[in-house]
């Protein structure tokens, strides 16, 4: 019964989701576009609890729907767009665009069944499931320890870039 | 529990329709909000394959993809600033200085 419970739930999400963000796309007010968005972050952190990584799920919720998401609803609010809802959309060569995002989607989804090396069973016997916050933290603090510091230089670098590039020039 | 073919084919679908996004929409902040879907997409990807190879590095690719995008979205958003400055509105169609 749980499995099956898994499965409902995971149809319902992923229904869900490409539903919101199909209505995203093709909404003509953005703040309406952005609200849609954060229906499909909150389902996509769904997904995530539903294949194991709670705490892919929780900065998912947090990061994504909590910060990146009111951060574009600011810059809506701060250019206030009165002429976006009167004209089209979309662009004169939509059609165009339609077909190679159906084109991508379909030929992901023909490779959706990969003939992936079979699923290693138990691999992580006796210590925390993989999907632990604990292994998760073990993993990122000293396999991935490198690439963590350099996140946080990414992070650095692009906060003094967008303060460069967004700042006033003054006359000295 | 969740067959990994079909969180396979809902990334997929989630990437077509950013990709029509981004590709189509005029409005410039629409368009990094549907960067935002694809790189949700791809994170489903990853913590799919996370979870079908018992392997949380696929969870931990997806956190550095998510530091990535919030990198992203302060340049992508501080340009939108310098760009509205010297302009009015934000549609793409009206960006055509470097078109030849």
């Amino acid at each position: 019964m749980p499995i099956l419970a898994g499965q409902i739930a995971f149809y319902y999400l992923a229904a869900a989701s490409i539903a919101s963000a199909i209505l995203a796309v093709t909404r003509r007010n953005p703040v309406h576009s952005m609200l849609w968005v954060l229906a499909l972050f909150l389902h996509v952190a769904g997904i995530f609890l539903l294949v194991g990584a709670e705490f892919l799920a929780a900065v998912q919720v947090i990061v994504y729907a909590g910060a990146i998401l009111v951060f574009y609803l600011f810059f809506l609010m701060l250019l206030d767009l009165p002429r976006e809802e009167a004209g089209p959309p979309f662009g004169a060569h939509w059609p165009l665009c339609a077909a190679a995002g159906l084109a991508f989607a379909a030929l992901a989804w023909y490779a959706r069944e990969p003939g992936l090396l079979p699923a290693r069973e138990g691999v992580a016997v006796g210590g925390p499931s993989p999907g632990n916050i604990s292994a998760v933290g073990m993993a990122l603090f000293t396999q991935f320890a490198l690439p963590f510091e350099i996140a946080s230089l990414v992070l650095l670098a692009a906060m003094v870039g967008a303060i460069v590039v967004a700042r006033r020039k003054t006359e000295s | 529990m969740v067959p990994v073919g079909a969180c396979l084919g809902l990334s997929a679908v989630l990437f077509g329709i950013g990709l029509i996004g981004f590709l189509g929409r005029r409005n410039i902040i629409l368009m990094l909000v549907s960067l935002e879907i694809m790189l949700n997409a791809v994170n489903v990807n990853l913590a799919a394959f996370g979870h079908y190879l018992q392997d949380q590095r696929g969870q931990i690719l997806a956190l550095f993809v998510i530091a990535v995008a919030a990198a992203e979205a302060a340049v992508g958003l501080g340009l939108v600033i310098a760009l509205s400055r010297n302009r009015p509105g934000v549609s793409v169609e009206d960006l055509t200085q470097l078109k030849w």
